[in-house]
């Protein structure tokens, strides 16, 4: 069978429509097509793709008959000889600016890694704008949970610096990693400070439990109480407690007597110290 | 690990102490990249992860939180004071306080 690259295009759809008319005698009534009112075909033809030129205008056969001469895909030309998808409408790219915008969650948690939502980074005025670390005094009177989360408010300063980082040298925003470096050394003291504490009070815990075995107050078998303290203060401090509270609203009631005990205080001019952080129990300490 | 001989020829020592990466060497030498180990190889060239040693990171509820990374530099460092000579790390303190504070529920 002749290849369709020797004989002619139109003279290969005659051909092939001489064929099919022979198979299909008694097929249903012709009725003229959309390339030509002079042309009839059957229903389901294929002929009105076979009849489309081959080439597109202006495209002449070269000397050198190279099917490719004059595309280029740089300069849009399109194709030279007609494509299965040519006369397919294929989408075309929309411009940026007339694109969707899309839809972003005002909430959403992966904001937190930005610390402006235009400019990722901050000005190093502000990044500079920083206290000093935690010292491990200070994180010793803290409780666990406490501990726990500004371990994890320290991961997410840590992470929302990288980020300001990267971004300002991708984006050649300008200085500021130097400062940016300063605020995240001491972001890192402090969870050094975490990692310090909460190993010693492991440690001391574990010392603790030994040092409890060989005390008498202590008792770890599981039948009963823990801890039974040898001395009973608190009823002893309730008891305190009553005996000075019965006299004091007798007090004010007396007029011109000066009561016996706020005397001695006011005459000595003493203030109490303020008690000492290790004394207030848990995390009440706000510093 | 010593290269082929081939590399220490014409005096040039340069190869002469290498500093092997996981690429090198066919057998027997192994170097990690420091991520740790999850499980065991199996015979057939396989991986079978045990989950006990994998990485699991719990992050707590931030909601009302108000501490920060920082502390302001007007709070002066002060050392704490403890009865003990040992300090935070005395066990006689510890085990006072949690009779304290947390010994008759």
């Amino acid at each position: 069978m002749p290849s369709s690259s020797t004989i002619r295009p139109a003279m290969g759809v005659l051909a092939q429509s001489c064929k099919s008319a022979a198979r299909t005698a008694a097929a249903p009534a012709r009725t003229p097509s959309q390339l030509s009112p002079y042309l009839q075909t059957a229903h389901l033809s294929t002929s009105v793709s076979l009849f489309k030129r081959h080439k597109y205008l202006g495209a002449r056969d070269t000397k050198d008959h190279s099917k490719k001469r004059g595309e280029s895909a740089i300069r849009g030309t399109g194709t030279r000889w007609r494509l299965s998808m040519s006369d397919e409408p294929l989408p075309k790219p929309v411009p940026k600016d007339q694109l969707p915008k899309v839809e972003t969650d005002k909430n959403h948690g992966l904001w937190d890694f930005f610390y402006d939502r235009q400019t990722v980074a901050q000005s190093p005025e502000k990044d500079a704008a920083h206290g000093r670390a935690w010292l491990v005094e200070e994180l010793r009177h803290k409780s666990f949970e406490d501990l726990h989360r500004l371990w994890w408010v320290c991961v997410k300063e840590r992470n929302r610096i990288a980020t300001a980082t990267w971004e300002r040298n991708k984006s050649e925003l300008g200085f500021g990693d130097a400062e940016g470096k300063a605020r995240d050394y001491q972001v890192r003291l402090t969870m050094r400070g975490i990692k310090h504490v909460l190993t010693e009070r492991f440690y001391a815990w574990e010392d603790a439990v030994k040092l409890a075995e060989t005390d008498p107050e202590v008792d770890f078998s599981g039948e009963g109480a823990p801890y039974t303290p040898s001395q009973f203060l608190e009823e002893e401090l309730a008891e305190e407690e009553l005996a000075e509270e019965e006299p004091k609203p007798e007090e004010p009631k007396l007029e011109g007597q000066r009561p016996e005990e706020p005397k001695p205080e006011a005459t000595t001019q003493e203030i109490e110290p303020a008690p000492k952080p290790e004394d207030i129990p848990g995390d009440k300490v706000k510093i | 690990m010593q290269p082929t001989t081939r590399l220490l020829a014409q005096g040039s020592m340069r190869y002469r102490k290498l500093r092997l990466t996981t690429k090198d060497v066919n057998k027997g030498f192994y170097k990690g990249t420091g991520t740790g180990n999850v499980g065991e190889h199996t015979k057939h060239g396989g991986f079978s992860i045990n989950w006990k040693k994998v990485r699991t990171y719990v992050c707590p509820s931030l909601e009302g939180f108000k501490l920060t990374p920082f502390v302001t530099k007007n709070v002066k460092p002060v050392h704490g004071q403890y009865e003990d000579k040992l300090g935070p790390k005395s066990p006689r303190l510890y085990l006072e306080r949690w009779k304290a504070e947390n010994g008759l529920d």
